[in-house]
């Protein structure tokens, strides 16, 4: 190049640059500070100001706290909230993807009718769009025809992130006036009741535990994911920090079954055959019984201080030993723990004795410690005994209610609503034709599930026990998420079918009408925490900047189908009006409990976009449970306190010995014909071999990862970017694969293989990765859409990761067994 | 006249790239852009295998070679140790990306990471390379800072738009102080574990100062005589890349 044509190219950029500064400075000039203006524009334009609207993250069930930063109508930043006590002023990875999401070009803009009646892959739906009114009469037209029918049974709504009062609350109140069992039918069952109803048989206490990480010595984690997407992820990575450098420092054991960032953090990472994380805690139990290492102050001694745990030893009484917190202690060592030796752990897990052992004298050694297990664990056909197993360590080592141990969470003091659904019932709601069973099956073939969302379509389809009419979905979208997913596909050909999410899923591709939501930072919407540290929290989004489109708020879109419903039911929407009109009279109970930071109403909760009220009010302290007095745990409790405030068990203890499907007939008798345990014995923590589906030879899990955002980030080009599954997936999520593994079967490192079960197959590139197990291939659960936008599209994997697993279910918790299949990989 | 620094502890580090993202968001980036990128690795089998990452922003060396070799000294280092370039005066040649070591540098007009690009679909109607909707409001081109226009060279300016306003004299840049958050680079706000702290390295009562004595802050490819501005703080849990490679100089 010469040094002429080098002055040219100088010379054309200065002009260029002359000419944009001032189409920068006259169009979005600044922001944070009169001073921040660039020198460039500095002289003649006045700084356009930035605002910070408080919102609440979407991207996972955390619920954090964020500042929106909107200049001239845009929003262009988004940072984590410093009043959030979640947040911190950070946010995960996650958390910056908001305006992506707002300014998605492929969202829908505003409601919608298909006119093409076939439905497929293949079909373009032929969306036109229509006004609010036409696409809400529509819907309240066909649901006022099931009724006069006596059929709104066939009418389904089914949700996936609900947030809180103001959208799946309104659930209910809809299901009971309208007279269908199925409206509200949740995706926890795709989600993690296993864990929750663990804890439920254990603690009386159904839902996902608080833990006090600031403050533990010792963290034990079974499949979690602690650094990937565990919730909440933000609080998670943040407090990682304090747990690895403070003193002392926090010591963690990760179990998993590949490498992931949680095991490479850890002091120690143990890599577990799927499915058998219960034999590892059994075994870890049995060392800190044999051993005489569990806390005597929580569980209580011998009478006579001896240690009768001794290996294989069983036939110890029952009345030898004094339990303080715990109930069935010895029976538990006499019906199972006896013969959970290492090294019996060894032979099932594959992991050693030695490192058993160590683990188990480190856990209850290490004080305040804490065990903690999620899907990894729970994800296969005995995950709730897995559950079992591990949460009864937390008995073990006394660290339930304990500072630096795990804490249950509390509810939020709302103000009432404008009206009491009650009283609305007409008596079509009331009368006894109305109690029909779910279509999930969840209460009747699912005796103890809450949800079977994965039923759905194979129970539609099969007319089991009736077809479903109409179907709207809320903020879920099986055909991408649920095992079987063309099950669905199937199913939704054969419904009305209505969408509500802003963005062109693959469910929106099957809709007859679309009634596209806000995205969150155009949203008016409460969300209450999720278990976190104890303490109540409510979270409020307000809207950052005005709908870009032709959108309303899913909880506006109920409210006005509710108000079209005849009959005292539209009535009764009528006097709730909106949901905004719903978040005042909530806002009013905050008058009489003023929030920690002084929030006592609609206006300050705005302001700060949250509600919280610290301290926990309750601390359990070397086997003593004392309240909060406004100073300090300083008042003992009673055992009656603890059991109606705490343990709210039949016993009032920790149930090594769950009387909640032991002492029910009808829970026992379904537990031994699922599972063939024997009655007896079903309430106790005990190693219930897995089974696995499929027909393959190497477990296929999929894990979640930490751009995964529920699957929000899926037409998110910057997301997408870094997505980077341990190894590196800048296009594409890989299939970890061992190496020797690969070899075996003449796949080279990048080939293009085939994952096949009898349940589905998809293509996607391998890597060796030596960190998975040879017995396990790893695809997270990303990319592989046939529909969402520009971006999601066409990208390999050809499916998404679900079509491979095999819809079969944990028979206690309902949770779908997404680990639990078995495939083979083959190259192409 | 404050020398301005970077402090990233490994051990605290938990690879999440929220770093990643969050200097995307606020410096308008392209997809795959990262000014700011974690870099993965992985070493040995199971069931020993060691998995790493390494959190790589531009070094803003006291010797830089990217300013070494730049023909027409659009890359350029301020007194305050910012490296960065002028966009009135880079002409795209891409030899500073040749010479830079730590590979932090990034040509605006590489094909798109994954298509269709960005750059077409959020089209720009003037000098600048695309215009998303949601772009920063801060523009500067002769400190890289803002959309660039096309055929340039782009680089972490260390947020030079928030910290070059920091008030005079301060030592320690925090996100976690409310009255210097606003000034704090995007990748040290964002740190959920708080594995990054920025402030003055001339400055001995300065945190940065204190880590890297206290907890033996080491550079990056240290023995090539760039003199990074960023240190890492290795502790227990992390590894530099280049600590087998140092040689005795």
């Amino acid at each position: 190049m010469s040094l002429e044509l080098l002055n040219t190219i100088v010379t054309r950029r200065r002009f260029l640059q002359a000419t944009a500064a001032a189409g920068a400075a006259a169009g979005f000039g600044l922001q944070r500070t009169a001073e921040l203006v660039p020198a460039s524009a500095q002289a003649a334009v006045p700084a356009p100001k930035t605002t910070i609207v408080k919102n609440v993250c979407h991207q996972c069930p955390a619920r954090c706290g964020i500042d929106v930063h909107v200049t001239d109508g845009r929003v262009h930043a988004i940072y984590g909230s410093l009043e959030s006590p979640i947040s911190n002023g950070k946010l995960c990875p996650k958390g910056y993807l908001g305006a992506y999401i707002l300014y998605d070009p492929d969202r829908f803009r505003g409601p919608m009718k298909r006119t093409n009646p076939r439905k497929g892959r293949d079909e373009d739906p032929k969306f036109v769009p229509i006004s609010w009114d036409e696409a809400l009469q529509t819907v309240a037209d066909r649901l006022n025809a099931l009724r006069a029918k006596g059929e709104s049974h066939r009418f389904a709504l089914v949700y996936g992130r609900g947030w809180g009062a103001s959208d799946a609350g309104l659930f209910r109140p809809f299901a009971r006036l309208y007279g269908s069992p199925n409206v509200g039918l949740g995706h926890s069952s795709i989600c993690a009741d296993a864990s929750k109803k663990a804890k439920l048989l254990q603690t009386g206490y159904y839902d996902y535990n608080a833990y006090d990480y600031a403050h533990t010595n010792y963290l034990l984690i079974f499949g979690a994911s602690f650094l990937e997407a565990y919730r909440p992820y933000n609080y998670n990575l943040q407090v990682w920090g304090e747990m690895r450098s403070k003193s002392p420092r926090t010591r963690i054991t990760a179990v998993d079954v590949h490498w992931n960032t949680t095991l490479a953090g850890a002091d120690r990472a143990l890599l577990i055959k799927p499915g058998t994380d219960g034999a590892l805690a059994l075994a870890i139990a049995h060392v800190i019984l044999t051993e005489g290492l569990w806390d005597r102050n929580f569980v209580g001694d011998f009478k006579d201080g001896v240690n009768r745990f001794k290996r294989g030893e069983a036939a110890l009484r029952a009345e030898d030993f004094e339990e303080k917190w715990v109930k069935g202690l010895v029976e538990w060592w006499n019906l199972e723990l006896k013969d959970r030796t290492p090294q019996w752990a060894e032979r099932v897990t594959s992991i050693p004795a030695r490192d058993i052992v160590a683990v188990a004298r480190e856990l209850a050694t290490t004080k305040p410690a804490i065990a903690l297990f999620e899907r990894g664990a729970t994800a296969h056909t005995n995950g709730v005994y897995n559950g079992l197993a591990i949460h009864a360590l937390n008995a073990l080592i006394g660290s339930m209610f304990a500072e630096g141990g795990l804490l249950h969470h509390m509810g939020v003091p709302y103000g009432k609503l404008p009206a009491n659904w009650e009283d609305y019932l007409d008596d079509y709601a009331k009368s006894d034709e109305r109690r029909k069973p779910r279509i999930d099956g969840a209460g009747t073939e699912f005796l103890m599930a809450s949800n079977q969302i994965q039923a759905i379509a194979s129970n539609h389809l099969a007319g089991k026990p009736y077809k479903l009419d109409t179907i709207l979905f809320y903020m879920t979208a099986p055909i991408y998420s649920q095992p079987e997913p063309r099950k669905w596909e199937e199913a939704l050909q054969t419904m009305f079918v209505i969408d509500t999410s802003p963005f062109p899923s693959e469910n929106a591709m099957m809709a007859d009408l679309v009634l596209p939501d806000h995205t969150y930072l155009e949203r008016l919407q409460t969300a209450e925490i999720y278990p976190f540290q104890g303490w109540p929290m409510a979270t409020l989004r307000v809207p950052a900047v005005k709908p870009l489109y032709d959108t309303k708020v899913f909880g506006d879109v109920l409210i006005e189908i509710g108000k079209r419903i005849k009959g005292p039911m539209g009535e009764y929407y009528r006097k709730l009006d909106s949901t905004e009109n719903i978040i005042r009279h909530l806002a009013k109970g905050f008058e009489e409990n003023p929030g920690t930071n002084g929030v006592n109403g609609f206006e300050s909760w705005k302001e700060k976009g949250c509600w919280y009220r610290k301290p926990y009010p309750w601390r359990q302290v070397r086997g003593e449970f004392y309240e909060w007095d406004g100073s300090g745990y300083n008042r003992r409790m009673t055992q009656e306190e603890v059991k109606a405030k705490l343990l709210k068990t039949p016993s009032g203890k920790f149930e090594l010995r769950a009387g909640y499907v032991q002492d029910n007939e009808k829970y026992a008798s379904y537990i031994e014909k699922q599972l063939g345990i024997a009655r007896e014995r079903v309430g106790f923590p005990q190693w219930v071999e897995p089974k696995f589906f499929g027909g393959g030879d190497l477990h296929f899990i999929s894990p979640k990862v930490p751009l995964q955002a529920e699957g929000r980030a899926a037409n998110l080009p910057h997301a997408i970017a870094i997505s980077q599954p341990v190894l590196g997936g800048k296009k594409t999520v890989y299939l970890e694969i061992h190496p020797e593994t690969a070899k075996r079967r003449g796949i080279r490192d990048g080939d293009r293989v085939r994952v096949r079960s009898e349940a589905g197959s998809i293509e996607a590139i391998a890597r060796y990765f030596p960190g998975v197990r040879p017995d396990v291939v790893v695809l997270p659960n990303l990319h592989g859409h046939w529909a969402w936008g520009r971006w999601a599209k066409n990208r390999l994997p050809t499916g998404s990761a679900s079509e491979v697993i095999v819809n079969r279910s944990e028979p206690i918790s309902g949770l779908a067994a997404y680990y639990a299949t078995k495939v083979f990989v083959e190259k192409v | 006249m404050p020398k301005w620094g970077m402090v990233i502890d490994l051990e605290k580090c938990t690879g999440c790239q929220a770093c990643t993202v969050a200097c995307g968001m606020e410096n308008s980036r392209l997809p795959g852009e990262n000014w700011q990128d974690v870099v993965f690795f992985t070493e040995g089998e199971y069931p020993s295998v060691q998995v790493k990452w390494f959190p790589r922003p531009c070094m803003h060396c006291e010797n830089p070679s990217c300013v070494h070799v730049c023909p027409t000294r659009a890359t350029y280092k301020t007194e305050e140790g910012f490296v960065l370039v002028d966009w009135n005066k880079c002409i795209g040649c891409k030899y500073c990306m040749i010479a830079c070591p730590y590979g932090v540098r990034f040509y605006t007009d590489e094909k798109p990471l994954n298509p269709p690009d960005p750059r077409k679909v959020f089209r720009s109607g003037d000098a600048h390379s695309w215009n998303p909707p949601w772009k920063a409001p801060q523009e500067d081109w002769k400190h890289g800072v803002g959309i660039q226009p096309r055929g340039v060279v782009s680089k972490c300016t260390f947020c030079y738009h928030r910290v070059s306003k920091a008030p005079k004299g301060v030592a320690d840049l925090s996100e976690h102080d409310p009255r210097t958050r606003d000034y704090t680079p995007a990748c040290v706000v964002a740190c959920p574990p708080t594995a990054r702290y920025f402030g003055d390295l001339d400055n001995p009562e300065s945190e940065v100062s204190k880590l890297i004595a206290n907890k033996r802050g080491v550079r990056l490819l240290d023995h090539l005589g760039n003199k990074p501005q960023v240190y890492y703080l290795a502790g227990e849990g992390g590894a530099v890349p280049s600590n087998r490679a140092i040689k005795n100089s």
